[in-house]
């Protein structure tokens, strides 16, 4: 059974029960009061009638007349034929007979008559009192008809059940659509876990109520909004991982491939001079291509699995020892180093910053054409320590950017094979960066430039200080 | 024998590729990327198309989708073994799937079997006074037709598909009489001398030391 039908069933129950308890018990007050009143009347207007007939003996016996049976039913009778037209019947009794009745069926003495006969239903208030004195031997009975009241009462039940009738569609009806109104937020509630659960993550609870529902709302929502951004997250990163594994098979199956082939096209075909020179030629190539990458490799390995022993490097001397790497190839691409340094020394493994640096400057020359420059500077700026290499070459657009670190990623795929790179060198770079614990920010623009910087966080700086 | 174009960017591959093809008598295109293909295809009737999946500027299931109405037969060559990719090639049409690293032998066959399915295969192989029509079954010895055994016509079909090539006797084996023959080396070596006799072909059947046999051809 739903919430909202079984909240309507029990409200509905219990408003008609408190209702009708509380009409019944009010119509009973009532009818007791109603009783009472009749029954007080009743004995004030027997009061009256014995008094008088007290006074009438009195005077008749201030006559000098005795009183007899028949005076007493003479004075009973004109009584009787007074008050029966006001549904008033009288009884008169001497010493327990019978002096006067209208109805001698009736024989109570006091109370409520409620006697049922075949033709009708008679019911009389009854009070019988004694006359006063000397006549106390007289007892008078008076009767009156109560059942117009009975009439009443019964019009009253049949207007109760008829009002319930009435009234319990009408509450139903009520009920429903207040109690829809008041769960609807409950029915939002559960169709948003629902598309939420059938994987529509972006789905959000627009619910603005100040109750506990617009509580849940919210907290609901904040909730979702941690799952989307776990399962975005994971999502990318699964697909990361996955382009890293195929990126990876790519470049360890391109060489191998093209090396087995060509021995088994040296061992195996019917080839001339030529032939053979470039098979074997290729075999030469990819060895070393493959070779490259697997040091590099090795590298990330390393750098990922040792900490790294930190000593006091001269940043002359480490801009000295690169450019030294470099000169060969900087030579050959006819592209000018320009040396900047405003600190002397920095804190670090003198190998890996050397190879970071190589790294970005074989970068930069890549992207470079030939008479333009790299700048590499290292200087300080918010209390920080910044090795900076910044060309003047091709850039890239912000889509590359964002993927450039990652390891195998080329932003011009042909032309990066031509120099021989396995797309790892700025993977590699990342992982020095975060071995040194510093932060790496790489800022491009096309046809402008770029600038990779490793910045050393201010602990690097305050150490050396020491 | 056949027109193939194929489309790899990475250049030893690449060399490799056609330089085997070349081998075997196929006529063949270079296409370094998704872009270089479309002159190529305009240009000259394709019989079948070797596809690198990882181009640098399309990837290979979106440049299959460009040219699906053209109705080629495409092999694709891929370094990613996975079954989702597998299944996207072959969804899309693709008539075969090679994965990197590859025996040239197997892509040769593969390149076979393609070609052979779309009856795109130009099946007269011609050596000296010898004719071979290989659809038909037929050998022509200066004009007189040869009678061969059904396992002599299946090795020297394959001597032809693979010529130039220098095939183990193990390797013949395998191809001529299939995985489940386990028969002696020297079966291979029986039906050889047996096709020398009845082709003449003494000189064109080589005989490649501590390996197995050749058939050298021009073309």
């Amino acid at each position: 059974m739903r919430f909202w039908q079984k909240t309507l069933l029990v409200m509905l129950f219990l408003f008609i029960l408190t209702l009708d308890i509380s009409v019944i018990m009010i119509m009973n007050k009532s009818w007791k009061l109603n009783m009472e009143r009749e029954m007080q009347r009743a004995s004030s207007e027997q009061a009256l009638i014995a008094n008088n007939i007290y006074e009438n003996l009195n005077s008749v016996k201030s006559r000098g007349i005795s009183i007899n049976d028949n005076v007493l039913f003479d004075v009973a009778h004109s009584y009787a034929d007074y008050y029966r037209q006001q549904g008033i019947t009288l009884q008169l009794w001497d010493q327990g007979h019978l002096v006067y009745s209208d109805d001698s069926a009736a024989q109570d003495i006091t109370g409520i008559r409620n006697e049922k006969t075949e033709e009708q239903t008679v019911r009389e208030a009854v009070i019988s009192n004694e006359l006063p004195s000397p006549y106390n031997h007289l007892l008078l009975t008076y009767r009156r008809d109560i059942g117009e009241l009975y009439a009443k009462k019964a019009e009253l039940n049949r207007y109760f059940v008829y009002i319930n009738f009435i009234a319990s569609p009408i509450l139903v009806i009520l009920l429903f659509v207040l109690i829809r109104q008041l769960t609807k937020p409950l029915r939002q509630l559960s169709n948003t876990t629902k598309n939420i659960a059938e994987g529509n993550y972006g789905e959000r609870v627009t619910l603005k109520n100040n109750d506990e529902f617009g509580e849940v709302a919210q907290n609901f929502n904040r909730m979702a909004e941690a799952v989307q951004l776990h399962v975005t997250e994971l999502s990318a990163m699964a697909e990361e991982k996955q382009r890293i594994v195929d990126n990876l098979a790519h470049e360890l199956r391109t060489p191998l491939t093209s090396m087995q082939g060509f021995a088994q096209y040296l061992n195996s075909a019917n080839i001339g001079e030529e032939e053979r020179m470039t098979a074997s030629g290729y075999i030469w190539s990819e060895t070393l291509r493959l070779k490259n990458l697997v040091f590099k490799l090795l590298d990330l390995s390393i750098l990922s699995h040792q900490s790294v022993e930190r000593t006091r490097v001269s940043v002359s001397e480490l801009f000295e020892s690169v450019r030294q790497t470099e000169q060969k190839n900087l030579e050959l691409a006819g592209i000018g180093l320009v040396l900047h340094s405003e600190i002397d020394s920095v804190w670090g493994d003198q190998d890996l910053l050397g190879s970071f640096l190589v790294n970005c400057i074989e970068n930069a020359i890549h992207a470079s054409s030939e008479g333009s420059e790299i700048r590499l500077s290292a200087y300080e700026q918010n209390s920080a320590v910044i090795l900076e290499v910044r060309d003047f070459g091709r850039g890239m657009s912000p889509k590359h950017v964002k993927q450039v670190f990652e390891p195998f990623y080329r932003v011009d795929n042909a032309r990066s094979r031509e120099h021989g790179g396995a797309g790892l060198g700025l993977s590699l770079c990342r992982q020095i960066a975060e071995a040194h614990q510093a932060e790496l920010s790489l800022e491009s623009e096309e046809h402008i430039g770029t600038s990779v910087k490793m910045i050393l966080q201010l602990h690097n700086n305050a150490l050396l200080t020491l | 024998m056949a027109k193939i174009l194929v489309v790899e960017d990475e250049k030893p591959i690449s060399d490799l590729i056609t330089m085997n093809l070349k081998l075997v008598g196929h006529q063949f295109f270079k296409a370094f990327s998704g872009a270089e293909m479309g002159p190529i295809l305009d240009r000259e009737k394709i019989d079948l198309i070797l596809l690198d999946v990882m181009l640098p500027d399309l990837n290979g299931f979106e440049v299959m989708k460009r040219y699906r109405h053209l109705n080629v037969p495409v092999i694709f060559i891929t370094a990613k073994d996975s079954l989702v990719d597998r299944i996207t090639g072959f969804e899309l049409g693709a008539d075969d799937y090679i994965i990197k690293p590859f025996e040239i032998l197997e892509l040769l066959a593969r390149i076979n079997v393609v070609l052979r399915r779309n009856a795109r295969e130009h099946d007269g192989f011609i050596a000296g006074d010898v004719d071979v029509h290989l659809a038909a079954r037929k050998i022509y010895k200066s004009g007189q037709p040869v009678e061969l055994t059904a396992r002599e016509f299946e090795l020297l079909e394959v001597l032809i598909q693979n010529r130039n090539i220098a095939l183990s006797r193990e390797k013949l084996l395998e191809l001529a009489w299939g995985y489940e023959f386990e028969g002696d080396t020297r079966t291979v070596d029986v039906h050889i001398s047996q096709l020398r006799k009845k082709l003449g072909w003494e000189e064109q059947i080589k005989t490649i030391y501590k390996l197995g046999y050749r058939l050298e051809a021009e073309g």
